[in-house]
């Protein structure tokens, strides 16, 4: 590549050049030409008429904040539909300390805390000077649900005996009584 | 804390058993099977089948102990103890008696009552027999070819003494009495003597005005029937049965030889002749002659020569006498020259001719007993000889040379066999019967402890300077340790064996004091070879109390008081302090500060001296008291504990001056934690009552009895052994069917002591940092479980880590199968759940189920196939590797090993190989090297691919 440059190299032939340019935009009538005679819009029609809907709600800003709302419900609400879930792989997973429970359990932990960290993140393409109000609530349920989540991996880890909760799990910081008087013993 | 948590839950992983493997055996332990003393009677040469010429070495040792040993290497080939059948005799009147002939695979061994027959191949008893009330004098096998024995088995003609004396002919098969003849004349039964044709009784007749007449009594072998009888007038010389130096054995013409008090002359009778010899006795030495002793071949059809052995306080010499056989006529032949210092003679027969060897500090001569011309000379190499009490000799000819190899008893104990005038081997038979031995450190490891002492007690600045300089210092050895480290990665990659260790203090020496006054060295690291060996007592016999070991030296304190300190790698005596008149009862070490303060105990209990430290003594009395004394006052005990009357105390036993503990209290299957009670003050005494043993539970600052356990039914002659450690002690014992116990047998009781019963809860004094036994002093919680044991145990004690991490393992000695065995603790535990399957947080404790007979598994052997006999003693040492613990026994054999208890965690196994790594490491790279260029090259090429 270096080597070429000091050269000047030949112009590109004519089918180089259009083979790498883009095919230029139909002209504006195009779309005015009918379709061949015969031809049958299959999805066009639904397709027309959403993009009709879509087009025809920035007219109107309260019906967007109504469907933010409802979209940002349907997130809030998404890790309960997990808990279950998450809820039946802990009871099976057993509480011994394995390579897959102790990777699961730590998953469990991973996705509530990243939700928690990204909640403003999560909610932001919500967010309309309408909504800010009323969006408060959506993120404390679900802060509330990550939470739930996360009491599920704190349960876990207890059942498997990885909390300090027990009286065994302090026995190395408590200390042998000393006797204040030494014997010492000759019995031969 | 945390490298301890994780320790310990390192050690809980692995099972808590471990067993030897064959190739650690003679690698991590060793074992000097001992004979003991071998007495000058009963040692012989001999050839156990007629088939081979090969010879064993045989004797009946001072400790009563039948065997057979390899004259090639020393090695034991077989033993037997005779004093284990016998009935208790009196140990100092105790000699046995060892007769074998050749060309029979039989000895005959008698022991007080107790006469038996052995196989001489292999050592398996051929018959056995018991004279009850009766006492072994002498004893003969009948050389005599008759149509009534059997050629393989040779009959015993054996005299015991007791009320009167009695000569019985034994069977060679069945051991059965064949006959029997009674001296009831009441003299006193002296020696036994055979020719082939008769056997003569001889005892020695009190004479009216002083002194013994010597009557030999002439019996039929087959009938056992007198057929004459013959007195000698012996009065004027014998005045005791000592006197008469020898009566002749199993010779063509046996002798009797006796001589005056003052030894000078010598007398001697051919025996069932009336006519007696009397030679003058030349000593031109100037010096009194202080003893004589007369050797003669031990074969029928051997010369009717014997070498009479004259010794002064400092010379020797011998004179060789011949009988004739036709005239009946003794005469002196020649005199073998007499030298300065020591020398022993012994006899060997070749066919009909019989040779004398003469050993002396400097050489070794054999002479033939025809004439004194020396058939062989051989200087010692490693003269001078350490000085023999006696030896046997084994003289090969061929042609006109001959070759002799003696085995030669030293008056160190030592048993050395002397050949072409080198040593081919020595057995340390004084170390039977060792009174105490010690791990002690040579100087260069206890420089390191001290220095991490010194770092451990200075601020965090001062400790890294410190450090620093350390670690700048140490850079002087660095060209060394470079020149050192090729070889070293040589040898541990080669050899698959757990590398070199020393370093972990695995194979510290041992020393051991001896009864004869000697101290043994051994070197673990060789097999248990002795390094040095000295005599450090000042008397002949001396009693051990303790021995104190500080970095280099060893510092041994006798019952009377004195002390000797030896150099640890020389033997060299650095100090000795003398005697006292108050004899020592025992030792009590304070292993406090950087020095050990040592106080005598006398006999009485009470110490030798105050001492200003704060402290108490506890101390046991000769008469059954066990005492407490404040350090500062030996004037009055503060208290003192006495049996309930009708019971003795037996042992006295204290948790051991090193038992550290790693956790407090004893994690439960649901995480709760039920507290031990630990106390470093307690004390177990054991009393026994008529049929009753006691085992008492102390605090021994306060001497209040924490708890109190009686058996019933015990029978006390049998061995009762207890001990204590952490917050556990264990006691076993025979007992029989009483009405409150249905169990028969050997038992082993564990009991545990906890702060209270329930979980979670430390007691009344909580999480108080210290206590005080004399304000208050909560009691345990006591949980026990007892087990039945299929054998007694002699001696108990516990597995010593440095941490206490490793789970503990109770070490027993077993008297009947000579061994010892290490039962780990989880299987002793008593809270294993009785009649039931455990429950699942049981199981998780690892607790199951309580089986009454506790068996004891092939793996807990520490001996395994090994027999190691008459142990009174195992100690166990800490090492600087936590899983790993010493051990070492003594008391009769000297046994020493590395026990695991938790397997050894903290080493790398033999099954990790060094050079499969290296060889992995090193594919990889090659791997690596290779493809790299081949990756890089394809890379440049995508990016010529890409851009073209």
């Amino acid at each position: 590549m270096m080597a070429a440059q000091p050269l000047n190299p030949p112009p590109p032939p004519e089918w180089v050049v259009r083979m790498n340019t883009p095919m230029p935009r139909p002209p504006k009538d195009a779309a005015n030409i009918p379709n061949p005679p015969g031809f049958a819009k299959k999805a066009g029609g639904k397709h027309l008429a959403q993009q009709s809907s879509t087009t025809a709600a920035p007219t109107k800003p309260e019906d967007t904040d109504t469907l933010k709302l409802k979209k940002a419900w349907e997130i809030a609400l998404a890790p309960s539909k997990q808990i279950p879930m998450n809820a039946i792989m802990m009871y099976m997973s057993g509480n011994s300390l394995q390579i897959f429970s102790i990777m699961m359990v730590f998953m469990l932990f991973k996705g509530p805390i990243q939700g928690l960290i990204n909640t403003n993140a999560v909610f932001t393409k919500f967010e309309t000077e309408g909504t800010r109000g009323k969006l408060l609530g959506v993120k404390a349920i679900y802060v509330v649900m990550q939470l739930v989540l996360l009491c599920l991996g704190i349960w876990k880890v207890n059942a498997m005996g990885l909390l300090p909760t027990t009286r065994s799990d302090w026995l190395a910081w408590e200390s042998e009584r000393q006797p204040l008087e030494p014997a010492y013993f000759a019995f031969g | 804390m945390w490298l301890q948590a994780t320790l310990l839950l390192l050690a809980s992983c692995v099972p808590s058993t471990s067993a030897i493997y064959i190739d650690e055996v003679g690698h991590i332990d060793y074992h000097h099977a001992l004979l003991g003393l071998p007495t000058s009677q009963s040692t012989f040469f001999l050839k156990p089948s007629a088939s081979s010429n090969a010879s064993l070495l045989y004797t009946l040792s001072e400790g009563s102990l039948l065997g057979a040993v390899n004259p090639k290497d020393g090695s034991l080939v077989w033993r037997q103890n005779l004093s284990r059948s016998a009935l208790p005799v009196d140990p100092s009147s105790a000699s046995g008696l060892l007769r074998a002939s050749e060309g029979t695979n039989a000895l005959v061994g008698a022991l007080g009552d107790y006469v038996s027959s052995w196989t001489a191949l292999d050592g398996k008893l051929i018959w056995e027999n018991w004279f009850a009330d009766e006492a072994i004098a002498d004893l003969e096998l009948l050389e005599l070819e008759d149509a009534s024995t059997a050629p393989s088995a040779k009959d015993t003609v054996a005299l015991f003494t007791g009320k009167a004396g009695v000569v019985r002919r034994l069977d060679g098969i069945s051991g059965d009495i064949k006959w029997e003849y009674k001296d009831e004349s009441g003299d006193v039964p002296l020696q036994l003597s055979s020719s082939s044709t008769e056997v003569f009784y001889i005892a020695l007749q009190a004479s009216a005005r002083k002194g013994y007449r010597i009557r030999v009594v002439s019996l039929n072998p087959l009938t056992g029937l007198p057929t004459q009888q013959q007195v000698l007038s012996s009065e004027n010389e014998v005045s005791d049965p000592k006197s008469v130096a020898f009566v002749g054995a199993n010779t063509a013409a046996p002798v009797i030889v006796w001589s005056d008090p003052a030894y000078k002359t010598l007398k001697v009778n051919i025996i069932g002749t009336k006519k007696i010899f009397s030679f003058d006795i030349e000593n031109t030495s100037g010096e009194s002659i202080q003893s004589i002793t007369v050797h003669t071949p031990k074969k029928l059809e051997s010369l009717p020569h014997y070498l009479v052995h004259y010794e002064t306080g400092s010379t020797t010499w011998a004179e060789v006498y011949h009988v004739d056989l036709r005239s009946s006529v003794i005469s002196k032949a020649y005199e073998l020259p007499r030298l300065q210092g020591w020398s022993v003679f012994s006899t060997s027969n070749k066919d009909a001719n019989v040779y004398f060897t003469r050993i002396t500090e400097s050489e070794t001569t054999v002479f033939s007993s025809a004439s004194h011309g020396i058939l062989g000379r051989w200087p010692h190499q490693s003269a001078p000889l350490q000085e023999a009490v006696h030896a046997v000799s084994e003289v090969v000819t061929k042609g006109d040379t001959v070759a002799v190899r003696s085995a030669a008893t030293l008056v160190s104990g030592d048993w050395q066999l002397i050949r072409g005038g080198h040593v081919e081997w020595t057995r340390y038979e004084a170390l039977t019967g060792a009174l105490a031995a010690s791990w002690v450190e040579t100087d260069g490891t206890e420089e390191l402890v001290h220095q991490l002492e010194v770092e451990g007690h200075e601020s965090i600045y001062k400790a890294y300077s410190h450090r620093v300089k350390r670690h700048a210092k140490d850079l002087q050895h660095l060209p060394e340790w470079l020149k050192d480290l090729p070889k070293r990665i040589v040898t541990s990659i080669l050899t698959d064996e757990v590398s070199n260790l020393d370093s972990f203090g695995l194979s510290k020496p041992v020393i051991v004091a001896a009864k004869n006054g000697r101290v043994y060295a051994l070197d673990a690291g060789n097999h248990g070879s002795v390094s040095w060996a000295v005599k450090a007592a000042e008397k002949d016999t001396w009693d051990v109390k303790a021995i104190v070991a500080q970095p280099g030296s060893a510092t041994i304190y006798a019952d009377d008081g004195s002390s000797v300190t030896l150099d640890v790698t020389t033997g060299e005596i650095l100090a000795r302090s003398p005697g006292t008149t108050t004899k020592i009862r025992s030792v009590a070490v304070i292993n406090d500060g950087s020095a050990p303060i040592t106080i005598g105990i006398q006999e009485d209990g009470t110490p030798v001296e105050a001492l200003d430290l704060p402290g108490f003594f506890v101390t046991q009395s000769n008469d059954g008291r066990v005492l407490g004394w404040v350090a500062k006052d030996n004037k009055t005990p503060i208290w003192q504990f006495l049996p309930p009357h009708g019971e003795k105390i037996v042992y006295a036993t204290a948790r051991p001056a090193h038992d550290p503990v790693a956790s407090i209290g004893k994690v439960l299957g649901d995480r709760s934690v039920l507290y031990k009670y630990l106390n470093p003050n307690l004390a177990l005494i054991t009393t026994v009552g008529e049929n009753t043993a006691t085992f008492y539970l102390l605090d021994a600052v306060s001497g209040r009895i924490l708890h109190t356990s009686v058996q019933e039914g015990v029978d006390t002659t049998q061995p009762i052994a207890s001990t204590i450690s952490e917050n556990w002690f264990a006691y076993s014992f025979y007992a029989d069917i009483t009405s409150s116990s249905p169990s028969k047998g050997y038992q082993l009781v564990i009991s545990e002591l906890y702060e209270s019963p329930f979980p979670n809860d430390r007691g009344p004094l909580d999480s108080a940092t210290n206590y005080s036994s004399l304000t208050f002093l909560p009691s345990p919680h006591i949980i026990s479980q007892g087990f039945v044991i299929p054998e007694p145990i002699s001696h108990m004690t516990v597995t010593q880590t440095r941490q206490g991490i490793t789970t503990r393992n109770l070490l027993c000695s077993l008297p009947s199968t000579n061994a010892i065995i290490a039962i780990p603790r989880p299987v002793l535990d008593p809270r294993r759940p009785v009649d039931r399957d455990p429950t699942s947080i049981e199981a998780e404790e690892g607790l199951f189920r309580y089986n009454p007979y506790l068996e004891f598994e092939g793996r807990w052997y520490l001996t395994h196939s090994r027999n190691v006999a008459g142990i009174k003693k195992v100690l166990s040492s800490p090492t600087l590797l936590e899983s790993t613990s010493l051990i070492f026994a003594f008391g009769g054999d000297i046994f020493a090993t590395r026990a695991t208890p938790s397997q050894a965690f903290d080493v790398l196994g033999k099954g990790f190989s060094k050079l499969q790594l290296v060889l992995t490491v090193l594919a990889l790279s090659a791997g690596v090297a290779v493809l790299a260029p081949m990756v890089r090259r394809k890379q440049i090429n995508a990016i010529w691919k890409a851009s073209a």
